[in-house]
């Protein structure tokens, strides 16, 4: 039970002079949602892929569900690629019961699955309509119940939330949710640091192909104190000189107050009795991951790749 | 294996399913019965009141009754009209429809070999040389009678059969064209080569298509993580082969029909037709069997090149220059093969047929004219085969590597790399 799920150490990939991943180390647990985060062009998806046996690493090793990616232990887990495509010209429920049939499921064991699955998802009037009439989101959850049809013990999710509304993706959280208490394994990657926030266990951040730092999430955020103060009054903020603070943030009557390097935050708390205004609250803050991302890649690192979205406010 | 299975069987029935293939199947046969039914119905109708004719001989001799033994032996009923009732009677039966034309004999067709045709259209071409001929020979004979040379050169006008003697291939009694017409061979192995030629184009273009649209709409990524690149191209490359199958079968079966229908109606209609004069351009169950083979070696042949072309390429138009070369290894046999239509024989070509990719257009036709020996045709199908395995090697390591190729059409070097490390 203690056997990773995935194990890689050292693996390598370059296409031509491009290195897309250099010496990768990873362990993904069984029984946990781990995210794959990084700015697009980060290696994300050519990890995954190496993770699928789909490429291979060209130094180092890839170890998915205890040995090599063959298709016996490929078709124990269920791949949702980042670039998703679907047989347009298909119905809903033939591409899905195809989709079941290649990962060895018989026939009239998968169309009645696809079918609650349909009516779950709310596409269950849409079954024998062509694939090319749902719209984007549609067909998104299409894929998606193609993925986990055929219960699999491992959930690889390529980038899962990104075209999504913001219903539909709860609606796709709170199954993956599901599919984690019932014992599945989730690995997904995404761009998206509040989804990643929200939703894993398990993190591993990667910047321009190497791995920036990986581990329990919450363990994490402990071990990365955060440098902003949260300081609530009952009324208006008083404007004076915080000290040891290098940038204020005003929001109605809270104030967000970013330390110095090896600044403390016991001088803010006396500074802000000392102004006499009556206080309400005042909180470390935790940091966020983006936070985190760039403390430990660089800014420039983070916002390459347009990894502006969800950071400190 | 049931991996191959599932693909195979998706291939086949979202294929079978589409407007195209069902108005090509169906369409075509029904367009062409409907051709033939049309124009078997207007030559019927034409022939009916142009087998009325008449002859009036001017020469007082017994040209007339020469000339209509002619005509009535190609299909005309001809009366011989008074020649002292003159014409004007004819004329006005050809204008109330109860006759179609009448000739004229006189004089000058004793001397010159001219005569009149009178009718509401000009003679067509067929009936102009047949009609010159037998007047030419009955006025000969007539001459010759009045020279009293009945036996001696008379003889000569009967004559003008070929013998063909055969140089230079041996005696081939065992060949399959041997007791066939030389001509109806020529051509069914012709149309044969047509067909194989433009089936292998259009089947191999389904799998370059299909191969396409997997990379196209991105499916393909999905689809390679539950099976190996190679389970899918053979699946491919089946389930077209199975469509091309039905749909051939579906016009076979046509064709059964029109024969066993619209026969009869052409033997009762068309004069100076019997049964087995057709009969023997239907193909032998043999040669049937033989079209097969060629067909599904040259498809598969040619379907791996396709599915190769389609996975290093992400548009159609780099698909279209991509295509070059392995048209040209279908254009240049079809070449050669049309060069040779008027039955002429060139022994390199022979030769050039034993080329595997060659073979299904060159070496089928060859066969069905008994051209070439059988070892040849076996030695052809053995190639064929063994061309196969060495092609679907290179061809799985190409899909394989690319398929997941996004961006550019790879470089030849590029593609040998491909090849070496997959």
């Amino acid at each position: 039970m203690n056997d990773p799920v995935v194990r890689l150490s050292g693996a390598t990939k370059a296409f031509g002079k491009h290195t897309a991943v250099s010496g990768f180390d990873l362990r993904i647990p069984r029984g946990s949602i781990y995210g794959l985060l990084g700015p697009n062009g980060s290696g994300k998806t050519t990890t995954i892929r190496m993770i699928m046996g789909i490429l291979l690493p060209d130094r180092g090793s890839v170890e998915l569900l205890g040995g090599k990616p063959d298709f016996g232990r490929r078709s124990r887990v269920g791949y949702l690629p980042e670039e998703r495509g679907v047989y347009e010209k298909m119905k809903v429920v033939d591409q899905l019961v195809f989709l079941g049939e290649i990962r060895g499921l018989e026939r009239r064991i998968v169309r009645p699955r696809a079918m609650k699955w349909l009516e779950r998802l709310g596409l269950g009037e849409w079954a024998s309509k062509k694939v090319q009439d749902l719209s984007k989101g549609m067909q998104q959850k299409v894929q998606f119940i193609g993925t986990v049809l055929h219960e699999p013990e491992l959930l690889i999710l390529d980038e899962p939330f990104s075209g999504l509304d913001p219903i539909n993706q709860d609606v796709l959280e709170s199954i993956v949710r599901e599919e984690r208490e019932k014992g599945t394994t989730i690995l997904f990657s995404t761009h998206l640091m509040e989804q990643a926030e929200r939703l894993c266990e398990r993190v591993c951040l990667i910047s321009r192909s190497k791995k920036v730092l990986d581990g329990d999430l919450r363990e994490l955020k402990r071990r990365e104190r955060s440098g902003v103060v949260a300081v609530e009054f009952d009324d208006d903020p008083p404007r004076v000189s915080w000290p040891g603070v290098s940038a204020v943030e005003e929001a109605g009557t809270t104030l967000h107050l970013s330390l110095r390097e090896g600044a403390g935050h016991d001088e803010v708390l006396a500074a802000a009795v000392g102004t006499g205004a009556s206080l309400r609250r005042f909180e470390l803050l935790e940091p966020r991951l983006h936070e985190i991302f760039v403390r430990h890649a660089g800014s420039d690192g983070a916002e390459a790749g347009g990894l502006g979205n969800g950071g400190v406010r | 294996m049931r991996q191959v299975w599932v693909v195979l069987r998706r291939e086949y029935l979202e294929r079978v399913k589409t407007k195209g293939f069902i108005l090509a199947t169906l369409g075509v046969p029904l367009i062409i019965m409907g051709l033939m039914a049309f124009s078997i119905f207007m030559g019927v109708r034409s022939e009916r009141s142009e087998r009325e004719m008449a002859v009036v001989d001017f020469t007082g001799g017994a040209l007339a009754q020469d000339v209509a033994q002619g005509l009535e032996a190609v299909g005309y009923s001809v009366e011989i009209a008074d020649p002292a009732a003159g014409a004007a009677g004819l004329d006005q039966r050809i204008e109330d429809d109860e006759l179609a034309a009448y000739l004229v004999l006189d004089d000058l067709t004793v001397t010159d070999g001219t005569f009149v045709y009178r009718a509401k259209d000009s003679p067509g071409r067929m009936f102009s040389g047949l009609s010159r001929r037998i007047v030419v020979e009955a006025v000969l004979s007539a001459r010759l009678d009045a020279a009293g040379d009945a036996a001696g050169v008379r003889g000569l006008l009967g004559g003008g059969e070929i013998e063909y003697e055969p140089v230079g291939l041996g005696d081939d009694s065992d060949d399959p064209g041997a007791s066939i017409d030389r001509d109806v061979s020529t051509a069914a192995g012709m149309g044969a080569s047509i067909l194989l030629y433009m089936t292998t184009l259009v089947y191999g273009t389904y799998v370059l298509r299909s191969v396409l649209d997997e990379k196209r709409n991105r499916v393909v990524e999905v689809v390679i993580s539950s099976l190996s690149p190679w389970q899918l191209m053979l699946g491919k490359v089946l389930g077209v082969a199975s469509m091309g199958l039905t749909q051939l079968g579906i016009w076979a079966a046509f064709l059964g029909l029109i024969a066993m229908v619209g026969l009869p109606v052409l033997v009762a209609n068309v004069p100076g037709t019997d049964v087995s004069q057709i009969i023997q351009f239907l193909p032998g169950p043999g040669l049937v069997l033989l079209f097969l083979l060629f067909f599904l070696l040259g498809y598969f042949l040619y379907a791996s090149l396709f599915a190769a072309v389609g996975a290093m390429c992400n548009r159609e138009e780099d698909a279209q220059q991509a295509l070059f070369p392995v048209m040209m290894l279908l254009v240049i046999p079809f070449m050669l093969q049309m060069s040779t239509i008027n039955g002429s024989r060139m022994a390199w070509v022979d030769w050039a047929a034993l080329f595997p990719f060659f073979s299904p257009v060159l070496m089928y036709p060859r066969a069905v004219a008994g051209d070439v020996p059988t070892w040849m045709v076996a030695l052809s199908l053995v190639l064929m085969a063994a061309a196969i395995a060495g092609m679907a090697w290179v061809a799985g390591r190409i899909y394989r590597v690319g398929i997941l190729m996004q961006g550019k059409r790879p470089t030849l070097k590029e593609l040998v790399r491909w090849v070496r490390e997959a």
